[in-house]
């Protein structure tokens, strides 16, 4: 058990680091450095250009860069963005905040929404189900950016009253933070809660097929009963793990809602800094971002191994 | 008698031993600034007593990188640092120069301008402001370690010397008629406090607004410096510049009132956007920006001149500027009509004319009787104008027998391409304002890097801008610009299509007294006040 772990780790840790080069690599094999992006289209003599990315160190070799840049981020120094010129961790961790915000709202939406519609599709059959499956399907076409624009053009035009743009922090006024992240939860939330809606519909047919409802149907069992205690409970647990994995997507999607929303989570930060060149601040953000993913994958082995005999160990 | 004009310079250039000609400048008192005020620019029918206090908030599109005028480099830091720093001089609602920080000045000779300045200015720290802070901020300029982007601005300046506390002069080793402009321009001109370091993070200036706080993608707010030195001035307590990204969300910002002002790239958008209310203000800023092709002459086919001027002929500069501006723009060429000598849309340039039959009897003549395929048109992806633009063009090409692909492209990777010279054929990236029309021109010399990269190699042309840029005398340089305009257009080294403002700003009518101008700026929220 303990060298599994240590293996699990050591993976971790190889991972992040594989991770972290390909980013590092990958943006700088992008055309364009921060030096061109904030001069823009204005004439800015060579010699100026070349001493912008001396001073930001773009000037040495990929190699050194990123050999420094590991360097310090071992350390726990994530560097200092060239945009705002501070340091980039307390920025990130402000902004990982707002999005594990958004991601939460978003998720609770997600599910009511989706295991509400689903139960409705495999409980009532005929239109309702035949309503919700056409909904989820067209649904599931529309990108969450779509839906996000639509949103706001809706409510900037026939609902300008509602002011929904912009972000409140939660210690400032906490309904107004809520409200502030609803609509935008609710943009990312819509694909997710159809494909919950689409599971927990199959799950609880299945369900709804097997022995046991059928002996308590023939018990004389109340359906309310049978549906909370049976059906619910049991058809819950392939729901739950498809949510799970769900959570990746979301925060992708938040990158493109926090930007048209103007949330300032760390989605909109990577799209800004991608935007302008920011090297360090997207260093930063992947090499965050993997680890999480990475991190929570790899407690999963883990409590997998723990409780399931076949993980061999 | 009439106040002089400023600048006032006599006719003739050279009469530099004749008695030392003295510019006065009006000082701007609070009579005279009632006089100059936007509420009667702007033609409103009564001016009304300005309220003081409230907070003014901006929707802004893009968020400062830095904040130090000397060494910053991004166009998107402009917004912020034109309402911390002042310079000597600053342009006024009608584009002219006017006196900011100098009172006045006298030029000796043509390469000699001596400063006399306003006293009892406090910096935002409470320091003095003094010529020492003008020497200051100039040698920090013209020091190549700074790596400022200015150097090249000033590079007829010689040498900054202080006189008194109160006089500074400035030695040119050439007359530079762009030195005034530039002084007049922020960032450009804008005047730094010796001694104070940390500019980029903590700025410190002598305007309107004294930094408060900046958190980066959310706001940006500034408070009232309560010893500005005009009277009166700011009437706001504060302003707040809130960031939104999309153009859809700042337009709905926008309506529901979480923003009070903010301005926008798509002409059809703000109109659309301000018939919605009749409580919403839009007011065009001049033209002060122009859509050209570039072209890569440095290679066939585009060093052969008679398919530049084919290219010119098939192009309907009318039809793009109906279609894509509704309008509200002009026909451009190299210099916008907001400068000294721009084209003002009116007026036969040469292969302006829209003749797709002659394009194409060029075009057999330079040996391509059945058309010519140019290859790759690339463009700003992220300016849908632009794209629209493009897609316009390239019909109308077609029409001529010239076919192009239009590739959208990243900002950055497609600036690399113009600023090196490694497009293939066909480029299209707007340029924005200048302070001076010799800046405009500057892209396109032979000793420039945007110069090499389109393989710009006439020595005649050269000769012009040089001459335009020595010449002090504001309507001898105006036509020596046209006349640089007309031999571009001849030689069709650019394709210019049209100009328009860069911003079409747009605000509640409850904010007062403010004015668009066209240096891509918005200096005159410190005339601007709120009737809530």
């Amino acid at each position: 058990m303990k060298r599994f772990v240590l293996g699990r780790l050591a993976w971790m840790l190889a991972i992040l680091l594989a991770v972290s080069f390909i980013a590092f690599a990958m943006m700088r094999a992008l055309p364009g450095d921060f030096a061109i992006a904030a001069a823009g289209s204005q004439s800015v003599a060579p010699e100026v250009l070349a001493a912008i990315r001396q001073d930001l160190g773009l000037d040495r070799s990929l190699l050194a860069q990123y050999w420094a840049w590991l360097g310090h981020a071992i350390l726990g120094d994530l560097g200092t963005s060239f945009v705002t010129r501070q340091p980039v961790r307390p920025e990130l961790f402000d902004r990982l905040a707002v999005t594990f915000q958004l991601t939460l709202v978003a998720a609770i939406i997600s599910m009511v929404m989706g295991v509400a519609t689903g139960l409705a599709a495999a409980r009532m059959r005929g239109t309702v189900d035949w309503i919700v499956r056409l909904y989820n399907g067209v649904m599931l076409a529309v990108p969450n950016y779509v839906v996000a624009t639509l949103i706001v053009l809706l409510f900037g035009l026939y609902f300008p009253q509602v002011s929904i743009f912009g972000y409140t922090p939660f210690l400032e006024d906490p309904l107004a933070n809520i409200g502030s992240l609803l609509l935008p939860a609710l943009a990312l939330a819509l694909a997710v809660s159809v494909t919950i809606s689409e599971n927990t519909r199959a799950a609880v047919l299945e369900v709804a097929n097997q022995d046991f409802v059928m002996v308590a149907r023939a018990k004389g069992l109340p359906p309310g009963r049978i549906l909370r205690d049976y059906l619910v409970r049991n058809a819950m647990t392939p729901v739950i793990t498809a949510t799970g994995l769900k959570i990746a997507a979301l925060l992708g999607g938040s990158i493109l809602v926090e930007t048209i929303f103007a949330i300032p989570g760390m989605g909109q930060y990577l799209f800004d800094s991608i935007n302008s060149r920011d090297y360090p601040v997207i260093q930063a953000i992947v090499l965050t971002a993997s680890a999480i993913v990475v991190v929570v994958n790899t407690m999963i082995d883990i409590a997998y191994a723990r409780v399931d005999a076949r993980v061999k160990l | 008698m009439k106040p002089p004009s400023f600048p006032m310079i006599a006719a003739e250039p050279d009469m530099a031993e004749e008695l030392s000609r003295r510019s006065l400048l009006r000082l701007v008192l609070a009579s005279s600034t009632l006089a100059l005020s936007p509420a009667i620019m702007v033609g409103d029918a009564a001016a009304e007593t300005p309220v003081s206090g409230g907070t003014l908030t901006i929707g802004a599109d893009a968020d400062p990188i830095g904040l130090d005028p000397v060494t910053l480099t991004a166009f998107s830091s402009y917004d912020f640092t034109s309402l911390i720093y002042t310079g000597l001089l600053r342009w006024s609602a009608q584009m002219k120069i006017e006196p900011d920080l100098a009172l006045s000045y006298d030029q000796p000779d043509p390469k000699t301008y001596v400063f006399r300045l306003r006293q009892g200015v406090k910096f935002h720290n409470g320091q003095d402001f003094t010529a020492n802070d003008v020497k200051h901020t100039f040698d920090r300029i013209l020091n190549p370690a700074s790596g400022s982007r200015l150097r090249a601005s000033y590079s007829s300046v010689d040498a900054v010397t202080v006189i008194d506390p109160y006089t500074v002069k400035f030695q040119l080793n050439a007359t530079d008629a762009a030195f005034l402009s530039n002084l007049a321009t922020s960032p450009n001109g804008a005047i730094v406090p010796a001694g104070v370091e940390n500019l980029n993070t903590q700025p410190v200036g002598t305007g309107p607004f004294v930094f408060e706080a900046y958190q980066p993608n959310l706001q940006f707010s500034l408070t009232a410096h309560a010893s500005y030195y005009e009277k009166g001035q700011p009437h706001l307590s504060r302003v707040v510049f809130k960031f939104y990204k999309d153009q859809a969300t700042l337009t709905s910002a926008l309506r529901s009132r979480a923003i009070d002002m903010t301005w926008l790239k798509d002409p059809k958008v703000a109109a659309a956007i301000a018939r919605t209310s009749p409580n919403l203000v839009s007011a065009p800023g001049q033209t002060s920006r122009t859509f050209p092709v570039w072209l890569n002459m440095k290679a066939k086919p585009l060093n052969d001149i008679r398919v530049r001027r084919a290219l010119s002929l098939a192009t309907d500069r009318k039809a793009c500027l109906d279609t894509i501006l509704g309008g509200s723009g002009k026909i451009g060429a190299m210099i916008p009509e907001s400068q000294v000598g721009g084209y003002d849309g009116t007026g036969e340039l040469p292969y302006y004319k829209h003749d797709p039959a002659a394009a194409k009897a060029l075009l057999a003549e330079a040996g391509y009787p059945d058309g010519i395929d140019l290859g790759n048109y690339i463009i700003v992806a992220a300016n849908p104008l632009d794209v629209a633009c493009a897609q316009i063009l390239q019909q109308q090409w077609q029409a001529a027998g010239i076919t192009v692909k239009l590739v959208p492209m990243e900002t950055a990777p497609l600036l690399t391409m113009w600023t090196t010279g490694t497009w293939p054929t066909l480029l299209s990236v707007a340029l924005s304002w200048t302070p001076d029309s010799d800046a405009t021109l500057q892209y396109i010399t032979s000793g420039s890097n945007t110069g090499k990269g389109m393989g710009s190699n006439d020595a005649e042309l050269d000769r012009m801008i040089l001459e335009a840029r020595a010449e002090l005398d504001l309507g001898l340089r105006a036509a020596k610009n046209l006349a640089i305009q007309r031999h571009i257009a001849d030689q069709a080294y650019i394709i210019q299509v049209y100009q328009y403002p860069l911003r079409w700003e747009i605000w509640w009518n409850y904010v007062k007294d403010y004015v668009p101008i066209a240096a891509n700026i918005r200096s005159f929220v410190r005339t601007a006040w709120l009737k809530k």
